[in-house]
This record gives structure tokens, sequence and C-alpha cells, in this order.
């Protein structure tokens, strides 16, 4: 590969933005355009009845645009400006229908993404904080500089944070369930483009922090290969239980995320051991590269379905691809592809991946041997002998979801549809490319997939060119046709005995057992906003104005004491000194004889006897006051004198 | 006291609205006939406007009144004042321009108008202040001539809402003096100096160190920090503050949108401006870092922005929920200057600028959804974007701006707040502070988004709201402050180059 472009603009958005464009991200832009054009004419067809079409086609193309961003940045801020503007824009296609389903997985859908938004967020602010730069290139000595410092806990928080939020976008678990409820309800078309290419976009991300970051970090390695492992079984597992044509291929995404993880995870561990990690490097990129293509061309189909039937639960559906042989050959295409059938593409990825967990599992027997094992579960043989089962039988379970979805379509009998024209031309030719290139790219792995391998392998901290890998030879071919025996055994025993009822498809997943409405929703949707509010509303409502009542009462009480304190003071001291005087509520009862008794002029008499009686006695009670508080001054001068007289004296 | 160019060019942009104003409330002749009436004020904010680039490209000082030797009102023009009256005459115009539509339906338009253009006035004699005593004077006046416009609808509610705004108002202010008072014995009526003058010696007394200002004191450090506490809440009151936020969602809702926008949108940022100037202008960073004060004022903010936010989440009342919002977004400028870090500062200093945009526009979207529907709950409004898909359009781009999604301006400026937290090493603070703003981003879209998607994609019932897109006077300022927030976060790098002088010369 020749040297990388980059692109720089200055300032924009605070920062700047950078681009770069190397192989990786000249394949990738070319699956995105392939995708959004294959997609593009086919919504043509899909959307020809729908209402807001110009809606549809603003946001289509504006998100097509922000993931070209994304896989073009060359440093994280650039990335997250993208990747932001992604998430927002394809929120429109999933509340596209507004039905109520489509309107809660939209819900799902940007919570997801503005969580995932949030904390990728603040682990970009603690790496750039440590490492002073968020650029890819500069990234990786910084980076390599910090963990083996004291810092290292600082950048796995940071990375942890980073992984959070790309994986949120990969459907990596836990953070998985936006997928099977966004992917049904959203348009066709742009459904096959969020499962192909919009959760790649979060691998892209995760291969950044894993290879940029922790290239040889071995914790890192194995935490991100186990929750591969559990992602790989678990969207599987969902696959096999669902009834319904999109959500069976959105688990399956889940499913085959899970086997690129694993990649990624195995590529940093063979490389913290000190081995060749090129198997596993490779085999996620193809892996994703293949899954971007089978997903298109699986979305369409179930498009194809869709327009006709406006039906996607399997038991409405079934036998709607009898003799419609287009149709049944794209399907065909993909599901061989994905499920690692021998001579279509995803045969070759899952193959490499396959090796590379062999591969590590040698690695860790030569360490032993050489005296320099690995400590804890890592080194353990046996841990990875299960993860290579757990791998062939998630394969296995791919072939039988698969097989089940191909069998429900295209085999059984179901009601009678008539033979018409199902598709367009148009749609029906680029459709039929598109799956034509899945079997291309298999027949021919060296010609194709080795090639891009070898354009990409740079990005993943590779260089020079992988020793040529006999795919078809017995040892690969055995593990593939262990995982499609599983499947056929799975399917025999588990889909047709277990799953069918009657002859018709039973959803046997239990119904409460869904991580969202089980712990998230009840989570952040009740339990924090309720008691975070309560405490947020009672400071707000209570607190200033408690504590403006609390003040006011205690300064009232207060201060009437300070107002009657003199007061108080000085008809204490006379109570003391003058006891004879009456108190004020005995002059009422003697004014009211009085007047009883004598005559009008008496009366006037009486009044003005009274009324200088009254005054003679205020102005003896004032006069007293006043004394009193004389008295009082008095004495505190002659105390302050005396204070002033014994300080000299005794300073002197 | 001072040298320099006078310059009789500040006194303009003071007087004049003021000047129009009181015209307007005394002139009876004028406020008979609306047009006369519309072309006064907007002719009088278009002349501001002007004034103000005037004196700011002009500058120099101009001292206003030697009342005694050392109280002295003057005004002068540097960095801080370039942003803020900049940004108080721009957006007092588009909220003029937008109150011509919105105002028809309301009674009394004179006294409304009024007084707007009065405490435009003060605010631009508060931006232009050089000193804590000019400052302080220009500050209670804008309490004052600003409370009318609270109490314009004169319904039972509004006045409750005004008494509270002067409550809040006052308590703060006279809470600020005292703290004030202490500042001055120290180092006098000091003019504002970038980066402070007043350092804490090795005997814990602080002291200014300029010799030549009047009334030069030692003051022992613990009464210097607990006057700043003071300061920080008394001044906070404005910019909804916890504990003296309560003002905020009480009065916003019962003003007529367009004050509920100023006030949101350029009132609040006084409280931020006082704050600024006491801090980086006369006790200087240094004086603050590391001290308890400081982190009591962290922890002040960080609790403020959650608690609004958290608030707003709970809020169903479309206005309140937004004064909420205020509470919050506000308090991430003052977080942004807690942590005396240049980086945070040129964040706070930005989302100034940033959220002053967003809000306004989004009180005026409350404001033009409240005359086109009549509905002031937001689960009352569903289907809004059938037939105004622009103007929800313009609401969503602002609320994605206030979140914080780039490339909208909010991302910016949160962007330099949490990396110069970080880098800011005041312990806990440094990761608690960034994640508090993100989680704070992320209930800001649980409040905002829900109109936009219930706006759009409506689901099966609902009802139409209005007939067709708001009139041409609403569109224009929404669509020119919502062209702003998303314009300036694209390219910040003019007022980033801005923020940072500032910033370089405060934070020595």
């Amino acid at each position: 590969m020749k040297e990388a472009i980059g692109l720089t603009i200055p300032k924009v958005c605070g920062m700047g933005l950078h681009f770069e464009l190397d192989g990786f991200r000249l394949i990738y832009l070319a699956v995105a355009v392939l995708m959004w054009s294959v997609s593009g004419v086919f919504s043509l067809e899909y959307m020809a009845h729908y209402k807001k079409k110009g809606q549809y086609y603003l946001f289509f193309w504006a998100t097509f645009f922000a993931t070209a961003g994304v896989f073009l940045s060359a440093d994280f801020y650039t990335t997250f400006i993208f990747f932001e503007i992604m998430s927002f824009t394809s929120y429109v296609w999933v509340a596209f229908d507004e039905k109520k389903e489509s309107l809660r997985a939209a819900q799902t859908y940007l919570a997801v993404a503005v969580i995932g938004g949030m904390v990728m967020l603040m682990g970009m602010f603690l790496l750039y904080d440590l490492c002073g730069t968020l650029r890819f290139d500069e990234l990786k000595t910084a980076a390599g500089e910090i963990l083996s410092g004291s810092k290292r806990v600082r950048l796995y928080a940071a990375g942890g944070l980073l992984l959070f939020g790309f994986g949120a976008k990969a459907g990596c678990f836990p953070l998985h369930i936006w997928l099977p409820k966004a992917h049904p309800v959203a348009p066709a078309p742009a459904s096959a483009l969020l499962s192909g290419i919009l959760t790649k976009t979060g691998i892209f991300g995760i291969i950044v922090v894993s290879f940029g970051l922790f290239g040889a970090d071995r914790a890192w390695g194995f935490f991100i290969a186990c929750l591969g492992l559990i992602t790989m079984f678990l969207g599987a597992l969902l696959a096999l239980f669902s009834v319904n044509l999109k959500r069976t291929l959105a688990c399956s995404s889940v499913s085959q995320i899970g086997f690129i993880l694993t990649g990624i995870g195995m590529g940093c561990l063979l490389q913290a051991a000190g081995e060749d990690n090129s198997l596993a490097v490779r085999g996620a990129f193809l892996h994703m590269v293949n899954h971007s293509l089978f997903k298109l061309v699986l979305f369409l189909c179930a498009a194809a379905v869709y327009m006709n039937l406006h039906e996607l639960e399997l038991n409405k559906i079934r036998g709607f691809g009898r003799k419609k042989p287009a149709l049944m050959f794209c399907f065909l295409m993909g599901a061989f592809g994905i499920s690692g059938m021998p001579l279509w593409s995803g045969y070759i990825s899952k193959t490499l991946l396959h090796e590379s967990i062999v591969e590590y599992a040698q690695a860790i027997q030569g360490l032993k041997m050489a005296g320099t094992a690995i400590p804890g579960i890592l080194g353990n043989p046996v841990f990875w002998h299960g993860a290579e089962w757990v791998f062939l039988i998630s394969g296995g379970m791919t072939a039988a979801y698969m097989l089940k979805l191909f069998i429900a379509l295209f085999v059984e009998r179901g009601l009678d549809y008539q033979n018409g024209a199902y598709m367009k031309m148009t749609s029906g030719a680029v459709l039929t490319a598109a799956a034509a290139v899945i079997l291309l790219f298999g027949m021919t792995p060296h010609r194709f997939m080795d090639r891009m391998a070898d354009m990409a392998q740079e990005f993943f901290g590779k260089t020079g060119h992988a020793h040529i890998i006999h795919y078809f030879s017995a040892g690969n071919l055995k593990g593939g046709a262990i995982s499609l025996g599983i499947g056929a055994v799975l399917y025999v025993f588990f889909v047709r005995r277990w799953m069918m009822k009657e002859g018709q498809y039973v959803d046997r997943w239990p119904s409460w057992l869904d991580l969202e409405n089980l712990l998230y929703r009840p989570v952040l949707q009740v339990a924090l906003p309720g008691i975070c509010g309560a405490v947020c509303g009672f400071v707000d409502r209570y607190l200033v104005s408690s504590l403006v009542t609390v003040f006011l009462t205690v300064s009232a009480v207060l201060c009437r004491g300070m107002d009657q304190m003199a007061d108080g003071i000085i008809r204490a001291a006379r109570f003391s000194t003058h006891s004879q005087i009456p108190r004020a509520g005995g002059m009422k009862e003697k004014r009211g004889k009085r007047t009883g008794a004598l005559g009008k002029w008496n009366v006037s008499l009486a009044r003005t006897k009274e009324r200088i009686q009254r005054n003679g006695r205020m102005v003896e009670e004032s006069f007293s006051f006043g004394l009193m508080l004389f008295a009082i001054g008095l004495c505190l001068t002659l105390g302050y004198l005396l204070l002033v007289f014994w300080m000299q004296a005794k300073y002197t | 006291m001072y040298e320099g160019n006078e310059n009789i060019c500040l006194l303009l942009p003071v007087a004049v609205p003021i000047a129009a104003g009181a015209l307007i409330l005394l002139a009876k002749g004028i406020r008979k006939n609306r047009k006369t009436l519309l072309a006064l004020v907007l002719g009088t904010l278009f002349l501001e406007a002007a004034l103000v680039a005037q004196a700011l490209y002009v500058g120099g000082t101009l001292n206003l009144w030697q009342m005694t030797d050392s109280i002295c009102l003057a005004f002068g023009v540097d960095g801080v004042s370039w942003l803020f009256a900049g940004l108080t005459a721009g957006m007092w115009l588009l909220v003029g321009i937008y109150s011509v539509s919105y105002m028809k339906h309301e009674q009394r338009e004179y006294s409304f108008f009024g007084f707007y253009l009065i405490v435009l006035g003060v605010l631009i004699g508060l931006d232009f202040s050089k000193n804590l005593i000019t400052m302080y004077v220009f500050y209670e006046l804008m309490t004052l001539t600003s409370l009318p416009l609270v109490l314009h609808e004169q319904t039972k509610e509004a006045v409750t809402a005004g008494l509270k705004y002067l409550f809040y108002s006052v308590a703060g202010a006279f809470l600020a003096l005292f703290g004030i008072f202490v500042l001055i014995r120290i180092c006098g009526n000091q003019t504002f100096t970038p980066g402070g003058v007043i350092r804490c010696l090795e005997d814990g007394t602080m002291v200014c160190i300029l010799r030549s200002s009047i009334g030069t004191e030692r003051i022992g450090q613990g009464l210097f920090l607990g006057a700043m506490l003071c300061i920080l809440i008394g001044f906070g009151a404005k910019a909804g503050m916890f504990p003296l936020h309560g003002w905020l969602p009480t009065a916003h809702p019962a003003a007529p949108a367009p004050a509920s926008a100023v006030l949101s949108g350029v009132i609040t940022k006084s409280g931020v401006l006082a704050i600024l100037r006491v801090v980086y202008f006369v006790a200087g960073p240094q004086a603050l870092r590391g001290t308890w004060v400081q982190q009591v004022w962290i922890l002040l903010t960080l609790a403020t922005v959650f608690m609004g936010s958290m608030l707003a989440y709970k809020e169903p009342v479309l206005k309140k929920r937004l004064a909420y919002s205020t509470v919050s977004q506000v308090s991430y400028v003052l977080f942004g200057l807690s942590v005396l870090k240049e980086q945070a500062f040129m964040g706070a200093m930005s989302h100034i600028v940033f959220h002053s945009l967003i809000k306004n526009a989004l009180f005026l979207c409350a404001g033009t959804v409240i005359v086109m529907t009549g509905k002031t709950r937001v689960e009352d409004l569903k289907g809004l974007g059938v037939k105004m898909p622009l103007f929800l359009s313009c609401y969503t781009v602002v609320s994605l701006a206030l979140i914080g999604i780039p490339p909208t301006s909010g991302f910016v400026s949160k962007w330099y707040l949490a990396t110069g937290a970080l880098a800011s090493g005041t312990g806990t603070f440094t990761w608690l502070g960034p994640a508090v703003l993100l989680v704070s981003a992320l209930l800001t879209a649980g409040y905002l988004l829900p109109l936009t998607i219930q706006g759009f994609f409506p689901g099966e019932d609902y009802k139409e709201h209005a007939k067709s897109e708001p009139s041409a006077w609403m569109m224009g300022p929404i669509l020119l402050l919502t062209a702003g927030a998303l314009l300036l976060g694209c390219f910040p790098g003019r007022l980033l180059a801005m923020v940072e002088k500032i910033a370089a010369s405060t934070l020595l």
C-alpha cells in the first residue's frame, strides 16, 4: 500500500479535523459506497409508497456522509464529531414508521446512542488529559509510555469508557439491546445499513482503541476476547429463538460482531504473547467486510418480503420464497456466507478467526514449555479449548438459524401468494449483483480477500505480507464441517422438535428475560430520576424557603427578646424597689366605680382629677424610669472607671 | 485616578437607550400609535448596536463621576466588556425584533418596551464598568429596572414571581456588598486589573500588591475567604447558582417570552460577569486557588448543574423546564470559572456566548409555541413539526447545541470546560466535574428532545396545532440565533482566539 493521504482542517469545531486515507479506510469507504448505493437503489422501490420520502432521503445521505467521516477520521475528536452526527441522523430511520413499537425502539436507540456518546466523550477527556493528543498516530507512543508507567489504571479507565461508547454502537454485550429492537422496525434498506455498516463504526473505534492504545496488552486483549465470546454466543442464541425474520437477522448481527471482537481480542493477545497476530487481524477485518455484505443482502431479501406482505413473522411469511429463484439465490448466498460454508466468503474469515484461537492455545503450550507460563485463566489451555468450542457452537447456531429462515421462507408451504413481479428489475439486479460478490470472494480468496487484508492490516499496526494460508486444507475444512454439523444437529433436534408446535414457530424465549425491560429501563427511567429528582426537588423547594423561615422565626424571637430586654430589666428592678406601684390592671376598676357614684359635674371633675393623677403618675413613672436608667448608666460608668484603674494599676 | 484617553463615546450607549426608554414611558403621544412606538424601539436598538460597536472599537476610558476621593464611577473597555457588551446589544436587537410580533398579544406594550430599553442601557453600563463600585451601582439598577419586565402581566402569579425575583436579587446583592466592603478595605476602589491585585502573604494575611491605591490594609485570610464566599453566593443569585437559584423557575414562566429570553440569556450572565470581575480582576485567581472557598464554589456549581438538569427533566411546563435548564447551564459557566484554569476559563467564556444564543432561541421558541398553540405543557405538543417543520428544526438544532452534540457550539465549550477541569489539579473534582457535565448533558437530551421527537414523529393520534409556520418577525430572529449556535460551533476560531487572549491576561 502506498503512503496514506492525510488531510487536516485546523480550527474547525474547536480542535480541528484530521482525516486520513489508508488501505483500511479505502476499503471501508468502498464498502460504504457500495452499501449505500445498493440500498439506495432498493429504497426507490421500497419507499415509493411512503409520504415523507424527502425526509428519508435527506437523512439517508446525511448518514452516509457522517459514516464516511467516521471511517476517514484520524483522531478521536473527528471520530466523535461524525459519530454523533451519524447517531442522530440514523435515529430518523428507526423512528420513521411512527408506529408504537418503532417509537419505543427509537427511544432505546437514542438512549443508547446518547449515553454511549457521553461515556465515550468522558473517555476522550481522560485520554486527552493523559496523552495530550487524540491523533491515532501520536497516541500509540504516548499510550505505550503510560502503560509502562504509574498511570496505567487511568489509561484503562479511558479505554474502558471509549470501549463502552463504541461497543454500544457495535452492539457488544451488554449494550446490544438496541439492535433486536431497532432493526425490525426500521425500513429494511435502512436496517441493512444499520446492521451492515453503522455497527462497524463501533468496531472501527474498538480497533483503534485496542491496537492503537493497548496493542500488546494481555489483560485488555483477554477482556475484549471474552466480550466477543459472550456476545457471539448470546447473539446466536437470541437469533435461534427469534421467530421474526428481521429480528433474527438483527440478533445474528450481534453474534457476528462477537466474532469480530473475538478476532480483535485474539490479535491483542497474540501480540502480547510475542506471536505473529496476522491471522487474527486479517480474520477480524475480513469478517467485518463479509458481515457488511451478508447483512446487506439478507436485509434486502427481508425488504423484498416486507414490501409484498407487510409482515415479518415467520409463521405469516412462510413459503413466500417458493418459485422465486432470484430471491432464493440471493438469500442462499447470504445464508451460506454467514454460516461459513466453504466456497463462500464467510468461510474464509471464520477459518482465520478459528485458527487464531488455535494458534494462541498452541502459543500458550509453547510458553509453558519454555518455562514462562502465563499465570491465571489466561494461560490455561483448557479455557482456550473451551473458547474454541464456543466459537464452533456459535458458528453452528448461525447455520441453524439461517437454515430455519431458509426452510421457513423457501421450502415450507404457507399461504398462497400470487407469483407475479415481487420486485422491480433494478432492485433485483443490484441485489443479485451484491449477492454474487459473496460467492466471488469465497471462490477466489487469494485474489480478493488476501489482497484486501494486505491493504488493511497496516491499520492494525501490521506490516509485511503474511504467509499464504491454505484455506481449503483438510484441517481448516474440518473446523467448518464441525460447525455446520453442529448446525444441522441443532436444527433437527432443537428447532424442529422443541421450537415448533403444530407446524407453527413458537417463541420459546421467556418474555421477561429482556435486559432492557428487566434492568435498563427500570433503573434509568424510573429509579434514578425518581430518587435524584426527589432529592433535587426537595432541596430546590424546601432548602432555601425553610432556611428563610427558620431564620425569620429565630430572629423574630430573638429581636422580640432584645426589644423587651431593657424594658423588662427595668420593670423587674422597679418592682423590686417600688413594690407599692399598682399594676396597670388595677386602674380600670377604680375608674368604673367613681363614674358610677358621682353626677355630671362630678364626672368631669373626677376626669380632671384622674387626668392629673394619671399625668402625675406618668411623670413619676418616667422620672423614676429616667433615674433608673441614669443609675444604671452611672453604675456602668463607675464599673468601667474601676476597671480602667484596676487595669492601669495592674500594668504599671 | 485614571490615565489614558477619556472617551465620551462610552456614555452614549448607556444614556441613549435609557433616554429612549424614559421617553416611551413618559410621553403619552408616542404610545398611542403602535407604528411610531415600534419605529422608535427598533431604531433605538439598531442605533444602540452601532453605538456599542463604535464604543468598543474606539475603546478608552471615561471618568464619569468622582464622588469622593475613593468612590468614583468610571467606564472602560477591555476584552470582557467586548464580549459582554457585544453579546448584550446583539441579543437585545434580535429579541427586540421578535417582540414586535410577540407583544402584539400583550397589554401595555409601551411599558414593556420602555423598561426593555432602559435595562439595555443599564446592562451596557454594567459591562463597561471599570471598578467595583460602578459595577455594584449598575448591578442594583439592573435588578430594579428589570423587575417591571417580570411584573409585566400583572397577574397574581407575575407579582409573586416579581417579588421573589426582587427578594433573591437584593438579598444576593447585599450579601455581595459585604464582601465588597472587605475587598475595598484591602485594595480600595481598584480599577479592574487582569489577574487581580490581592495576594496572600506568607503570614496568612491578604494584601494589595499595588501600593498606590487607597485603602491598602492587611486582612486575615479567613475574613478574605469568607468575604469571597459571600460575593460568590451573592452574585451567584443572579446567575442562578444554588442555593439562591429559586427565582429563575418562578420568574421565567410568569414573564412574557422575550423578557424571559433576555432574563435567561443575558441577565443571568451579568451575575457571571460580576463574579468574573471580582474573582479574576480584583481578587485574582492566585488568591483563591486551592483554598476551601474554591472547593465550596466548585461543589456548589456542580450541585447546581446536576440539580437544574434533573429538575428540568422532571418538569412538564416548557418554559419552566427551560428555566431550570438555565439554572444548570449557567453553572456550567461558573464551574469553568471556578476551577481557575486557562482552558476551563476559555470554555466558560465561550459557553457564555453559546448559551446566550441557545437559550434565547429556546425561549423564543417557547414563546412562539404559546402564541401559535396556546399550550404550555410539553406533552400537549405532539405533532408540532407536521405543520411547522422549519420552526421545529430550529428548536432541534439549538437543543442539540445545548446538549453539546458536535458540530454545534455547545460541544466546543464543553470540550474546553472538561479538559480544563481535568488539567486543573483540584483533586476529586478533576474527574467528577466532567462526569457531572456529561450526566447533565444526558439529562439535557432527556428534557429537550421529547418535544422534537413527539413533534416530528407523533404517531397516529394527535391534534393539529397550527396552520403554518410562524410569521417572519418571529422566525427571523430564531433562525439567526440557530445559525449562530450552529456556525459558531463549526468555526469557533475567532471567538476562541479572543477568549484565549482574555484568559492569558487574567490567568498569569
